[in-house]
């Protein structure tokens, strides 16, 4: 025992004392940082290659190829080969992006790309270094800010603005709409410019129908398109200076409630189906069928209502010309659709702005910059608008395009379009709210009216921030 | 009583724990105090005194597992083992291309090291015990085993050991380490916006106090509770029941081109559940086709799965959950129906036996024999089926419900509150929770069936 227990002892104190010193040695290397040093430094590295994840459309458009075709050809002398990520266009780069599975140059949604500014996977950039700088209007470029450290940085650079609009079959307008349905003789139907007008068509064409047909069509149940209802009356999304502050939930506030009561009025156009995503599904077919008169989605699936039409037996230009997709209409200021007595304003929607982002883990990132330089220029922004009929951020683009390119960046600039906010918890906003829009709809079409006076509609609102507010915080909050 | 009869077997096996542990303490105190200089050599140095015995190849192994070990704790070992208690001292910012600590690789790291230190103290132990078996047969006038027939024994006396080997190694790496990860994460405050580059830190159990202390929690809990243990019995014993009926029926002698009726069920197995799921959630739609045939003949449309469509909802799960899963029981059934001896069918009929009778008695006692360790896991699927109303009836919350609907199963549940929202280690507290509640019904169900208490029965 007098031999054997010191050196089971000594083992162990030699087994103890390896751990500790080299641990403490790792902790006191950890603890010395590395040199702090600015990535852009101008000098554009030679002979690398660029992942560009771009979207789904892009590709099979194929912009993408051309883009990249385009770029290699210019950078040629540099040795630089963009080329497609082939990643899911919705990648995300907080999960392969530190471990190097990740695209050097982004394309997605404002929200998207911004939530990767907490873990600083994306660069703040350089933006006095690229052509479009100053073409790019300033309420585009708020969509990309955001503090850090004190000082206020610039992740992304706009491309497109994403708005939702009105889609309707101008051959559906009854024969005598010049006459009946346009007050103020401007030339333009009333019941594209707002929504009282619509409504009452939409009654029009269901009495008419025998109930076989419909005016207005939407699934009232999706949030990103009914929350606009809510903030076209003074409510918001988060609060805030920035629309940031997540503490703050806003759907309620001001009036907003009376976006609640829109929506039940809409629902009394309808039917049952608006309270689920069946009309969201079936919305092209059944407009190409002439069964609804319009609806309201986002522009990028024209091309799929234009394709239902000429399934349908039209012929595509007859369909082009039809089928019209325009700036959604303005709501009444009294927040009943039967009330106008107050006047109309216009709508405010819940959009975004998509720009490029560069990764944090790029070994290029003078070389993603010229890139970025390079796909945001007039010319390739243009040619992204004609394949993919996106509308441009770039103003001088917009302008030069005119029609609804150009109404889209008026409302971007005039606050027309409620930038998605470009916060994790926005994930915690669509349940609640699209619970209540189908339960308030549904009200509506059940006959049941429990939600039919204003202060049990203030009251299902409140309902849906705390229930917004809990999501957000009742497990995260600390 | 059956069960309380289990669990007053147990203080046996309790008591027995102290006896066990002083002959393990008796052994090693007759190492102590019994054991040679050689013994010592190999208690300081792993190996020393087996090459004093002259066993060169063993001698060199242990020491060679020392000298590995050591250089491992300084390389990097060391570091990790720090790593898991501190979970890293330095944020990342990839903004300047400073690296940082990935504190959820310190925790995995850290856990490997754990690990290797376990399995170095329990080569350490043999390292002992072998030096002393040596001494002993030496002491008894025997030749030290050489390293051949130790090798020999290997494959031959203690092959179990070389068998099961890479196995453990195996088990460890790839299956206990993962999910010793996973209980560890609950005790961190890892997910929203704590995620690396972020550090993570240790929080002891504030998350399942956070889960405790919630007022909202606990009646939803206790209601999404009861109806997931409904939910998991009737669906279970919905889908075994039914697969086994329908295994019988096509087992029938009478029944014309078994194959093809087959081939219908299996045909549901094959297509991705999803899709099918997608499918009925038309189906069952205001806009769907079995709407549209009560409108047809004058009905007003009926909201299936609709906001309040609480209990018709509930059916329709169980329903599209018994197209999904029927099949792969009734396929099982149809293997196991297909071993049954039938002379024992022949011998009830002479004795009168009828249909129904040979089923209850021999049929299903058979069936559920073999399918019992089967039957548990479906129970656990179904218990966590996380795919059958999150596409039937995903998107919405129902009132009474804290962040839920009312079809919402536990796992929905976990789903909306923590990783819809990277809540990893609130999420990993209320798996552990989950795995608590179907480690003991599972259990204790597999306990008390004939599988474990009549292994011997169908031998």
């Amino acid at each position: 025992m007098r031999k054997t227990l010191p050196a089971l002892i000594a083992h162990i104190a030699i087994i103890l004392a390896v751990i500790i010193v080299m641990g403490t040695l790792g902790l006191i290397a950890a603890g010395l940082g590395a040199e702090e040093n600015d990535k852009f430094t101008g000098e554009i590295e030679r002979n690398v290659t660029l992942r560009i994840l771009e979207n789904d459309t892009a590709k099979e458009q194929g912009y993408l190829e051309e883009l990249l075709n385009a770029f290699n050809e210019k950078y040629a002398e540099y040795g630089i080969k963009a080329v497609d990520a082939n990643m899911d266009q919705y990648t995300d780069l907080e999960k392969g992006g530190p471990y190097g599975y990740g695209p050097d140059v982004l394309y997605q949604a404002n929200d998207a790309l911004m939530k990767y500014v907490d873990g600083k996977h994306i660069l703040p950039l350089p933006i006095e270094q690229l052509e479009c700088v100053d073409k790019v209007g300033e309420k585009a470029w708020e969509a990309y800010r955001a503090k850090a450290g004190g000082q206020e940085f610039t992740f992304g650079v706009p491309v497109n603005i994403q708005q939702p609009l009105l889609f309707y079959r101008k051959d559906l307008l009854p024969e005598n709409w010049e006459t009946e349905w346009d007050d103020d003789k401007n030339g333009v139907p009333d019941v594209i410019e707002n929504w009282s007008d619509m409504y009452r068509f939409s009654q029009q064409i269901r009495r008419d129908s025998n109930g076989a047909k419909y005016g207005y069509m939407k699934s009232l149940n999706d949030g990103y398109f009914a929350s606009g209802y809510f903030l076209s009356y003074g409510g918001y999304v988060f609060g805030g200076e920035d629309g940031k502050d997540v503490s703050d939930i806003g759907f309620s506030k001001n009036d907003g409630w009376m976006g609640g009561r829109i929506i039940r009025q809409l629902a009394s156009v309808m039917n049952l189906e608006c309270t689920e995503d069946t009309i969201t599904r079936n919305s092209y077919s059944r407009m190409a069928q002439g069964t609804y008169f319009a609806t309201m989605t986002t522009p990028d699936v024209y091309t799929l209502f234009i394709k239902e039409m000429v399934n349908a037996g039209y012929t595509e230009q007859y369909a082009r010309d039809n089928l019209i997709m325009t700036d959604i209409p303005a709501l009444p200021v009294s927040g009943d659709l039967e009330d106008e007595s107050l006047g109309f304003k216009d709508m405010i929607a819940m959009g975004g702005v998509n720009g490029y982002a560069i990764s944090s883990y790029t070994k290029a990132p003078n070389a993603a910059l010229a890139f970025v330089n390079f796909a945001t220029s007039y010319g390739m922004i243009n040619r992204r608008s004609e394949l993919l009929g996106i509308s441009p951020a770039r103003s001088d683009l917009a302008e030069a395009l005119g029609g609804l390119n150009e109404t889209i960046k008026e409302n971007l600039d005039k606050g027309s379009i409620y930038v998605m906010p470009s916060v994790r918890a926005l994930a915690q906003v669509w349940t609640p709210l699209q619970t209540y829009c189908a339960t308030i709809a549904k009200d509506m079409l059940d006959n049941k009216n429990v939600y039919a006076g204003a202060e049990k509609l203030k009251e299902g609102i409140a309902n849906v921030d705390k229930q917004i507010y809990d999501a957000i915080h009742t497990l995260g909050g600390s | 009583m059956k069960i309380v009869e289990k669990f007053k077997a147990l203080p046996d096996k309790i008591r027995a724990i102290p006896k066990k542990l002083s002959d393990k303490l008796a052994g090693a105190k007759e190492i102590l105090t019994q054991g040679n200089g050689k013994v010592t050599a190999s208690m300081l140095v792993m190996g020393l005194g087996q090459l004093i015995y002259k066993q060169w190849v063993k001698g060199a192994m242990f020491a060679f597992i020392q000298i590995a070990f050591i250089v491992y704790f300084v390389l990097t070992g060391a570091t990790d083992l720090f790593g898991f208690f501190t979970l890293g001292t330095r944020e990342g910012n990839a903004w300047y291309g400073v690296e940082g600590d990935n504190s959820v690789v310190r925790l995995i790291m850290g856990i490997l090291a754990i690990m290797i230190i376990v399995l170095y103290a329990a080569i350490y132990v043999s390292n002992v015990k072998d030096v002393y078996r040596t001494q002993c047969a030496v002491d008894t006038l025997k030749k030290p085993v050489g390293f051949k027939q130790e090798a020999a024994a290997l494959l031959d006396k203690s092959f179990h050991k070389t068998a099961l080997a890479l196995p453990v190694i195996g088990v460890c790496v790839f299956s206990i380490l993962p999910i010793v990860f996973m209980i560890l994460i609950a005790f961190t405050n890892y997910g929203g916006d704590i995620v690396p580059p972020a550090l993570v830190d240790w929080v002891g159990f504030a998350n399942f106090g956070k889960i405790l202390s919630l007022g909202q929690f606990a009646p939803t809990f206790f209601k999404i509770f009861g109806w997931n243990m409904l939910w998991a019995v009737l669906a279970t014993a919905l889908n075994y029941f039914a697969g086994l009926g329908l295994a019988l029926l096509l087992n029938k002698k009478c029944v014309k081109g078994k194959a093809i009726w087959r081939a219908f069920p299996i045909l549901a197995y094959a297509i991705p559940g999803f899709i099918t799921l997608l499918g009925f959630k038309f189906m069952f739609s205001y806009g769907g086709p079995i709407n549209y045939y009560i409108q047809q003949g004058g009905g007003e449309a009926v909201g299936f799965l609709g906001l309040d469509a609480k209990w018709s909802a509930r059916f329709i799960g169980l329903a599209v959950n018994a197209w999904i899963s029927i099949p792969s029981t009734m396929l099982l059934a149809t293997g196991i129906l297909s071993n049954v001896n039938t002379d024992l069918y022949e011998a009830a009929r002479v004795d009168g036996a009828s249909s129904w009778k040979q089923f209850i008695k021999i049929t299903l006692p058979y069936v559920l024999f073999a399918t019992t360790p089967v039957l548990i896991s479906q129970f656990i699927g179904n218990f966590n089926n996380f795919g059958i109303f999150y596409f039937l009836r995903g998107g919405l919350y129902a009132d009474g419900y804290f962040l839920a609907s009312d079809t919402d199963l536990l796992i929905n549940w976990l789903y909306n509150m923590s990783i819809d929202n990277n809540y990893y280690s609130i999420g990993a507290a209320i798996s552990l929770v989950i795995f608590v509640i179907t480690s003991i019904i599972s259990l204790t169900v597999y306990v008390l069936s004939p599988s474990y208490k009549q292994e011997e029965t169908f031998r």
